[in-house]
């Protein structure tokens, strides 16, 4: 499971940094569908009340670093949560 | 299409934080109850590549893009609740440590994408016998992100109506919303048919583990 787990990861990573050369090239700093309407209504974006962090990045450089970082949180925090709520279950049925 | 703060009324994005609430709560109970070891790997691991799916935006037309939700396809794999459980963690992710959708909106973004996303598609592949896997998975995927704009349209059309400050008028909100996202709907339906053919090709156990994690009921809306 462990090699299969390590192999999914590279070949996500990989899809990720080829694909993020075409989000460059084709899609970088157009809006989405709801930004579309919103910019076409003349609807300001306020400022948010939550401060974040990060960004994704605004070139390849950063946006895949941004992409590995926002990979290995996803990763993190669900693997650990479910690791320790599977592990609880094991021990309730023993 | 995730929603930044200040964009809807406070009684719309607080309505939506206790529907997404009670919604995310009962499934990660379904979660929680049904997990196995052999399967936390894989539900961490897909998670953290539609993370990066989302970043990549694919262009619409007239200088729009789209980018894929990935509901259909957790849903495939986990079954609803386990996709509702999957995009919220993403969502708050996204949220807190980038600053993609705005923390007040955290609810309805998670009512839109995962919610009303896992929900449609569970439902419409429901709809679909096996023979017909791929039809109904496209469909589904398609559906989710459709039903899913179409809802946000309805909470900017409310929230318009409630205090014309917020939101956008419901005559503009609800036809462009709907007609965008059953464009990006397309490249949610080949992304997601795409991603899951490649899975049966190249790591069958994936696809099997899913179908028989649903067949037990573990991650299903039984």
């Amino acid at each position: 499971m462990q090699r299969k787990f390590l192999i999914g990861t590279m070949v996500i990573l990989l899809a990720f940094s080829i694909g993020l050369v075409g989000f460059f090239l084709v899609s970088d700093g157009k809006p989405d569908g709801l930004e579309t309407i919103l910019e076409g209504q003349g609807v300001k974006e306020t400022a948010p009340v939550w401060t974040a962090p990060l960004n994704y990045g605004s070139d390849y450089a950063s946006a895949l670093s941004m992409g590995i970082i926002g990979f290995s949180l996803v990763l993190l925090v669900s693997f650990s949560y479910l690791r320790i709520v599977a592990k609880k279950k094991q021990q309730g049925t023993k | 299409m995730h929603i930044s703060d200040g964009l809807m009324a406070p009684v719309i994005w607080i309505a939506g934080m206790a529907i997404a609430l009670v919604f995310v709560a009962l499934a990660f109970y379904k979660v929680d109850r049904n997990i196995e070891d052999r399967t936390v790997p894989y539900m961490a691991i897909l998670a953290a590549g539609i993370f990066l799916a989302q970043m990549l935006n694919f262009p619409i037309i007239g200088g729009t893009t789209g980018h894929l939700v990935g509901a259909a396809l957790a849903v495939f794999l986990l079954g609803p609740w386990g996709a509702i459980a999957i995009i919220f963690t993403i969502l708050v992710i996204q949220c807190l440590v980038f600053g993609d959708g705005g923390i007040t909106a955290l609810g309805l973004n998670a009512l839109n994408m995962a919610i009303i996303g896992s929900l449609t598609a569970w439902g419409v592949m429901s709809l679909f016998p096996k023979k017909h896997k791929l039809p109904g998975i496209a469909l589904a995927a398609w559906a989710s992100v459709f039903l899913g704009a179409t809802a946000c349209a309805i909470e900017l059309a409310i929230s318009h109506t409630i205090d014309p400050s917020y939101g956008i008028d419901g005559l503009i909100a609800l036809p462009s919303m709907m007609g965008l996202h059953s464009i990006i709907g397309i490249g949610e339906a080949i992304i997601t048919t795409s991603v899951i053919a490649f899975l049966a090709k190249v790591a069958p156990e994936t696809i099997r583990l899913g179908s028989e994690e649903k067949s037990k009921g573990e991650y299903d809306a039984t």
